[in-house]
């Protein structure tokens, strides 16, 4: 009887490397961490007992203290967007590489190092400038958008149909024209999408700046966390939850539209 | 002379734009009020302001010595939370892929458990994991797990519900079962995508993990949160200048292995 020689596949060695390499660096994250087997085995049990606590939530501090805490993280994620989407639009169209070859060599990099810093990295600066509260976490928010959304519009611009700009160029239309009606009707619908998805991230982002005393429901989470008033913690968890769902669900609605249509 | 034909539904197209305009138009006050929104705020601050710049430059350079411990920290927190998190995503992900979960109420249950992980900000489950298990970076791994799962499996499900669905017809006609579906024509077909998604969050979670430490869970945060605390700036500028330098490092080296992958 003879056998077909089946050639041997060579990848499996090379996912044994990459396993192994994997396996070694997580054994050296978690070295650095004070785990030891008991922790690690009763976390289970630690975890459903505070989630026990939480609840029933407490209702009345959801209403008093939680939900007007929730306002104030959507109107400072609101007002933030707002401020980011006005600014960022003229510094992305000026990013695109695609309209303006030179100023946008100059633009991108600002508008990468804006980026880099996170909003509650800026809060931290802004709340000495303009004290305690929602105002300077706006101020942290807007900042921050104007990095990601001038990013997001200028490559918006620049993955555009062309040909409308050299129709209008070529019927002797001028920068404004051609801005006007070539660059914007095209890009706008997706632009505003992107202001939108961009609302729904930093309402999550405005949810903790509370957290360095710039507004919002992080603080209340913070407070009600250190005097272990679990009840009312679950009365902020529930009450996230369901207003971030609901948000989401309507920015994404509006969303869908614009870009279809 | 001829009347162009107006479109029959314009009316109502102008009453819909009105009142979606009147609608933002208001919810743009209510959170100017809310916020207590002013430029003489914003302006009448300029004194504080060049205050402030003047005790954060120049930063202090011979604290950051003292940072090369907590940003390794920083870093094995990622580490664990991509890893790990990354793990637990690949399931759910298949799970809560329409096209390819096993049934109905799997689907939905598995994208509903997706949506509401989503819906909380890293710092939340951190703050929560700080007061389960204690302050430290146990709690901020744990918490960027959980992270690192909504974000992974979201983009994931997405990418499995675009893939060739012939190909799964392929094994499924040859007798293939649910399993084998997945292992041999599905998880072929999206793994290089999911694994670019794990990178991706590796990028979000070093720049998470520089914040943990605000709220007590590990990492480089915890020296910032004491420094700010104490009004020393001039070390919060260091802090801030450290971690952008450090995560604009890895960035490049993970968006390097990203681009060989894809």
């Amino acid at each position: 009887m003879t056998s077909i020689a089946i050639p041997r596949r060579r990848k499996v060695p090379v996912t044994l490397w990459l396993g192994l390499a994997l396996l070694g660096i997580l054994a050296w994250a978690t070295a650095g961490l004070d785990i030891d087997g008991g922790r690690l085995a009763g976390l289970p049990k630690t975890l459903a007992r505070l989630a026990g606590l939480f609840f029933p939530p407490d209702v009345e501090y959801g209403q008093q203290a939680v939900i007007p805490a929730i306002l104030e993280s959507i109107q400072i994620a609101w007002f933030g967007t707002l401020v980011g989407a006005v600014l960022s639009l003229p510094l992305g169209l000026m990013a695109a590489g695609n309209l303006f070859p030179r100023i946008a060599r100059l633009i991108k990099p600002v508008l990468a190092m804006i980026r880099a810093v996170p909003e509650i990295l800026l809060a931290i600066y802004f709340v000495p400038v303009v004290g305690l509260g929602a105002f300077a976490g706006t101020l942290a928010i807007g900042l921050h958008s104007i990095g990601t959304l001038g990013k997001l519009t200028a490559d918006v611009v620049e993955s555009m149909d062309a040909r409308p700009v050299e129709a209008i160029s070529a019927s002797g239309g001028g920068a404004l024209a051609v801005l006007r009606f070539a660059v914007l009707p095209q890009v706008l619908p997706e632009i505003v999408a992107l202001w939108l998805f961009r609302f729904e991230i930093n309402l999550r982002a405005s949810a903790v700046l509370g957290v360095v005393g710039a507004g919002g429901i992080g603080g209340v989470l913070l407070n009600t966390l250190r005097y272990r008033e679990f009840a009312k913690a679950g009365a902020v968890v529930v009450v996230t939850v369901v207003v971030v769902l609901v948000v989401d669900a309507i920015s994404g609605t509006i969303r869908e539209r614009l870009v279809r249509e | 002379m001829i009347s162009r034909p107006r479109r029959p539904n314009q009316a109502t197209r102008w009453v819909v734009s009105a009142v979606a305009a009147a609608f933002l138009a208001l919810l743009t006050f209510w959170s100017a009020r809310g916020i207590g929104f002013s430029f003489l705020e914003l302006f009448g601050n300029l004194g504080k302001m060049s205050r402030l710049i003047s005790e954060s430059f120049p930063p202090a350079w011979n604290f950051w010595p003292r940072l090369i411990g907590p940003f390794i920290e920083t870093v094995q927190i990622a580490v664990i939370g991509t890893l790990i998190g990354s793990l637990f995503a690949l399931p759910l992900a298949i799970l809560a892929a329409r096209t390819v979960s096993p049934s109905k109420p799997v689907f939905w249950f598995h994208r509903n458990l997706m949506s509401v992980l989503r819906t909380m900000p890293d710092l939340f489950w951190a703050m929560l994991f700080a007061s389960a298990v204690g302050f430290g970076p146990f709690a901020g791994s744990l918490a960027l797990i959980v992270f690192t799962v909504a974000i992974v499996s979201k983009l994931t499900a997405e990418s499995i519900e675009s893939i060739d669905m012939n190909l799964t017809e392929a094994v499924k006609a040859s007798g293939g079962n649910w399993f084998e579906m997945v292992r041999f024509s599905a998880l072929p077909q999206f793994l290089p995508q999911y694994v670019s998604y794990v990178l991706y969050a590796f990028e979000l979670n070093i720049r998470a993990s520089t914040v943990l430490g605000l709220v007590g869970a590990g990492g480089i945060g915890m020296v910032l949160n004491t420094q700010r605390t104490t009004f020393q700036y001039d070390r919060v500028t260091m802090i801030v200048l450290f971690v952008f330098a450090m995560v604009l490092l890895i960035e490049q080296l993970s968006a390097a292995a990203r681009r060989r992958l894809v």
